[in-house]
């Protein structure tokens, strides 16, 4: 039987730079078509997590089916397919789109095109879904959609005129993007007869159902009691139920059919066998060939991470392997550090996958945690041709070893108001990048193209752009892969002993001025203690910064209290239990707060 | 007494003469009037607006101590201690009625060591005499600073000519042993400016001196102005200590205490007690009390204290603390007290009183202090010099190592 068209269903995403209003959106969709009540409905209702809600990010995707009746008469169900919005989780994005024919381009009509808003659109252009504009905040004083319908046009090339003018947040015009959505978006298409290839674009673990995965069925069909094979790891697992997810919860289905968004649960143990990208098929007579695009998550970016009481260090155990359960892209393993006890070197998709895990780890799990400064990961190859991949600084070979080291580097584009224009090639320039090109978007804003090395990036470039540009600019990227780099190890010393958590990899034009940061910063933060405490900062043996913390002279309890012994036991026992959170630092005591402060990454303008 | 069970179980002795013997004990009492109050000061203690309430304390002291009478039957008190706030700001009728009640409730020791805390400019050689005729024979006056610029900044009611005055007074008065509270780190002070006090106190020749480091208090109004006021650093400050340690040395005044400091013969020992761990039994408002194995202390607050005594039966709480000290506490209060003093903490004594030797458990943690000149290790005998003990809080913090004593529970009654 040849391709079938679902004419009755669209399956789309929303996409938009942070805070033009995606959540919001897809609340009203939900409310507009009877999905939910809006007393019933939380606010925001996709972003299911606590902590996205709080920094107004989506980060894992859900899909949730609307039923539609359009004013045609006719029913239809659409199926909206929620994104991250960050530029850690691009590969998520692209899976969800993968699953999609349309998507809502959401672009806030008091700020135009910003940088994720280009990186989306090209992630949907090239996973070639047809795109609908629509220009949200159309009520605040400051709106200009003719603008930015201007600016859609001019700079992604897509026709915008007539396009929805809408206010998510007052619901105004919604009925305009219910009726785009169904006249503008393709209804899909796929064989029913065909072998069974379903797209996985997320997958959670619940502890009743195991692990919930998402798919859309892109040929053939699936219901509960087949026996499914995951393409990449040729596991295999027996369907227990078939459906898909509304505003209220999982509805369970006899059949998914080629075209259909739903979710399929199999007694799945861990999202790490439902891999985002990888391909479902029936395990006898299946398909050959899985969908072209799946890439095992990567991590981009490492990180120690040590309970600040070593006593817990098998509660942080089962908390990561527990967030594991629902985060294929986080990795762990065991790692020793002389100065911070037994902890794990943690692998994440980028800096905010990196502080959703701490915070996770943190609030639910009450843990108490000391991170080292996120690293990249570096390809030494060695003079005897071995090449050697270093996710933990300490581990960085000896430069008489050394061949050529190479660094990740982005590619990046960033988006700033003209006048901001020198802030950002300085910022740039300062962190080593090369400029490609800049066009100017308008008469007020340019677009400005650089090659970037990864742990620049990492290294508090954000903030410090958004400082620079009064928040204005805004930054997206994509890995370019690997450039040879004139890197050095830097270590800290405290009393002549090497510090191994506070070791960094670092270009070495960078090394004075970080040697010269971190050494005044371990001075600040280090409390005085009986013997005066040298501070250095070395590359191989050799000395490039120091600072000396002054020996303590002074902590007594001089006074006579009439004989209240309890009063000075008090003391002590205070001041005991502050010491015992102290990490002994070969002979230097350092605390938990005191090592972080030094670790923060901040301007270093 | 309400709140406090004193008078059951008898301390057994090894000695077979020991239910014959009675035991020696501190007498405290704590008079909480002043005629103003200092700016550093956050003992317990304001200001009087009428003379009932003083009358109606001393009643009430007096009482407390009657209650006692017979629980302390097997004790013989050798020291007494009138401290406050300020004793001398009581009427000297009623202050003479109360050191009459003491003698008449207590049987002293021969030779009892009998202070009475006495602020400058509130005495005079004939009140003086009468106190002695009554039984005082130690005067401790509050001098803080011989430079009228820091005791202004210290708000203090008198100068440092009063204190002078107050001083002959007292020697003329016949009172053999004085001590004079000093106090260094105040605002405005400086090496120098301490050197010139001590000089003067020096010349001015008491028996004892004792010199204590200003802490800001937190609820002061001292330490609310700090921030404006020229402090001297911690390390000006340590410097100032060693500096006064060896100049009181060189002068006939050999440190035995943390901030104590005595000729020959004349150390306090009704302080002492508290750093030997020995008995005391203080009476009157906030006074602390270390007593049949426990620490206790009545309520911080005269009309409290003043009903719970009146008022037998009321069910108004006596006790701002109340713990048994179990005997693995004591470990810990032993050697944080013992490393106050000079004379230090014999291993003998200690292998003694907890049955097993200091220096198996401790030596090596001790080791870094003693090569680096805070601690000094001799016969048996280890002390903390006078650089040891300005961070001798950093040092016993270190030593008590609770995971080591978590199964000893130290300092476990704490609350």
């Amino acid at each position: 039987m040849a391709k079938e068209k679902r004419t009755h269903i669209r399956n789309f995403s929303i996409i938009a730079h942070i805070d033009h209003g995606k959540s919001t959106l897809a609340d009203r969709i939900l409310e507009f078509s009877k999905a939910v009540e809006k007393r019933d409905m939380e606010e925001q209702l996709l972003d299911n997590m606590d902590l996205e809600k709080e920094r107004g990010i989506t980060i894992k995707a859900r899909a949730v089916r609307v039923n539609y009746k359009a004013p045609d008469g006719q029913e239809y169900a659409l199926n909206l397919i929620d994104t991250p919005g960050h530029v850690d989780f691009n590969y998520e994005v692209s899976r969800s789109l993968n699953a999609c024919e349309g998507a809502l381009l959401v672009v806030d009509a008091t700020q135009g095109i910003q940088a994720q808003t280009l990186g989306n659109a090209y992630l949907a252009v090239d996973a070639g879904l047809e795109i609908v504009p629509v220009i949200n905040k159309i009520d605040l004083a400051s709106a200009d959609p003719d603008r930015v319908i201007g600016e859609i046009e001019d700079i992604i090339g897509i026709p915008a005129e007539g396009c929805p003018l809408v206010s998510a947040k007052t619901g105004l015009n919604i009925q305009d993007v219910m009726d785009a959505i169904v006249r503008d978006i393709p209804a899909p298409e796929g064989d029913t007869e065909a072998q069974l290839r379903c797209l996985i674009f997320d997958s959670v673990y619940n502890s009743y159902l195991g692990v919930v995965t998402y798919v859309r069925v892109m040929d053939g069909t699936v219901r509960a009691g087949d026996r499914i094979r995951m393409m990449s790891t040729g596991a295999e697992f027996d369907v227990v139920e078939v459906g898909f997810m509304d505003a209220f919860g999982l509805k369970k289905q006899d059949v998914l059919e080629a075209g259909d968004v739903g979710y399929i649960t199999a007694s799945i143990k861990t999202v790490s066998d439902t891999r985002v990208g990888d391909t479902i098929t029936l395990a006898e007579g299946g398909a050959e060939e899985p969908l072209p695009g799946f890439e095992e998550a990567l991590p981009m970016v490492y990180a120690g991470i040590y309970p600040a009481d070593g006593a817990r260090y098998n509660e942080t155990k089962e908390a990561l392997e527990k967030l594991q359960l629902n985060d294929a892209a986080l990795t762990f393993e065991p790692e020793t550090s002389a100065a911070l006890g037994f902890g794990f070197r943690c692998g994440f998709l980028g800096l905010l996958h990196m502080e959703i895990i701490e915070e996770r780890l943190e609030r639910e799990f009450n843990l108490d945690l000391i991170t080292t400064a996120p690293s990249v990961i570096y390809e030494v190859t060695l003079h005897d041709g071995t090449l050697v991949r270093v996710d933990n600084p300490s581990n960085y070979p000896a430069p008489e070893k050394i061949e050529v080291a190479a660094e990740p580097v982005v590619s990046a584009n960033i988006i700033t108001p003209t006048e901001f224009v020198g802030n950002i090639m300085e910022l740039c320039q300062d962190r080593r990048g090369t400029f490609h090109d800049m066009k100017y978007l308008d008469a007020g804003r340019a677009e400005l193209h650089y090659t970037l090395p990864l742990n620049e990036i990492i290294y508090d470039f954000f903030d410090t752009m958004k400082s620079r540009t009064k928040g204005y600019a805004s930054l997206d990227y994509e890995m370019k892969g690997y450039e040879p780099s004139n890197l050095v190890k830097l270590d800290f010393l405290l009393n002549g002993e090497i510090v191994d958590a506070l070791t960094f990899i670092v270009h070495s034009e960078k090394a004075y001025g970080r040697a010269r940061r971190i050494a005044e910063k371990l001075k600040e933060n280090i409390p005085r203690q009986l013997f005066e405490i040298p501070i250095q900062a070395a590359i191989g043996s050799k000395v490039i910064a120091r600072e000396t913390v002054k020996a303590l002279r002074k902590d007594v309890l001089a006074k006579c209290y009439g004989g209240d012994i309890t009063r000075k036991k008090k003391l002590l026992e205070k001041q005991k239990e502050g010491k015992k959170k102290m990490r002994q630092l070969g002979s230097v005591q350092v605390s938990p707060e005191a090592f972080m402060a030094v670790l923060k990454l901040d301007d270093d303008t | 007494m309400p709140g406090i069970q004193l008078f059951d179980n008898r301390r057994d002795r090894k000695s077979p003469f020991a239910r014959f013997e009675k035991s020696r004990l501190g007498l405290y009492l704590h008079i909480p009037f002043c005629r103003a109050k200092c700016a550093y000061c956050d003992f317990y203690s304001f200001v009087p607006n009428e003379e009932e309430i003083m009358e109606r304390y001393v009643d009430a002291l007096i009482l407390h101590m009657q209650s006692y009478r017979a629980g302390a039957k097997d004790y013989l008190p050798d020291t007494v201690f009138i401290g406050g706030g300020t004793p001398t700001a009581l009427p000297i009728e009623l202050l003479l009625k109360l050191i009459r009640a003491v003698k008449r409730n207590f049987t002293l020791a021969k030779g009892a060591e009998f202070t009475l805390e006495a602020n400058p400019a509130t005495v005079d050689v004939g009140m003086l005499r009468r106190l002695r005729w009554a039984g005082v024979n130690r005067l401790s006056m509050g001098l803080q600073s011989a430079n009228n610029e820091e005791l202004a900044a210290l708000s203090r009611v008198h100068r440092r000519e009063d204190f002078a005055e107050s001083f002959r007074a007292a020697r003329r008065a016949r009172i053999e042993n004085i001590n004079v509270d000093l106090m260094f780190g105040i605002p405005y002070q400086t090496k120098k400016s301490l050197m010139k006090t001590l000089a003067y106190v020096v010349r001015l020749g008491p028996e004892h001196i004792s010199l204590y480091d200003l802490i800001l208090e937190p609820s002061t109004p001292l330490a609310k102005r700090a921030p404006g006021l020229p402090m001297p650093s911690d390390d000006e400050e340590a410097d100032m200590y060693l500096a006064a340690v060896e100049f009181l040395a060189q002068n006939g005044y050999a440190q035995y205490e943390v901030s104590n400091f005595a000729r020959p013969g004349y150390q306090c020992r009704h302080n002492l007690k508290y750093w030997n761990c020995e008995e005391y039994l203080g009476l009157g408002a906030s006074a602390h009390s270390y007593f049949r194995d426990s620490r206790f202390s009545f309520a911080r607050d005269v009309k409290r204290y003043m009903h719970g005594i009146e008022v037998p039966t009321s069910r108004i709480k006596m006790t701002d603390e109340n713990d048994v000290i179990s005997p693995q506490e004591r470990i810990g209060e032993y050697i944080m007290l013992r490393f106050r003093l000079t004379a230090g903490l014999s291993d003998r004594e200690f292998t003694r009183r907890f049955g097993f030797s200091f220096t198996q458990k401790y030596g090596k943690k001790m080791q870094p202090y003693i090569s680096g000149g805070f601690a000094a290790y001799k016969d048996g005998v280890y002390a903390l010099t006078p650089r040891g003990m300005f961070v001798s809080n950093y040092i016993l913090s270190d030593l008590l190592d609770f995971e080591d004593l978590g199964q000893l529970h130290l300092f476990s009654g704490m609350k």
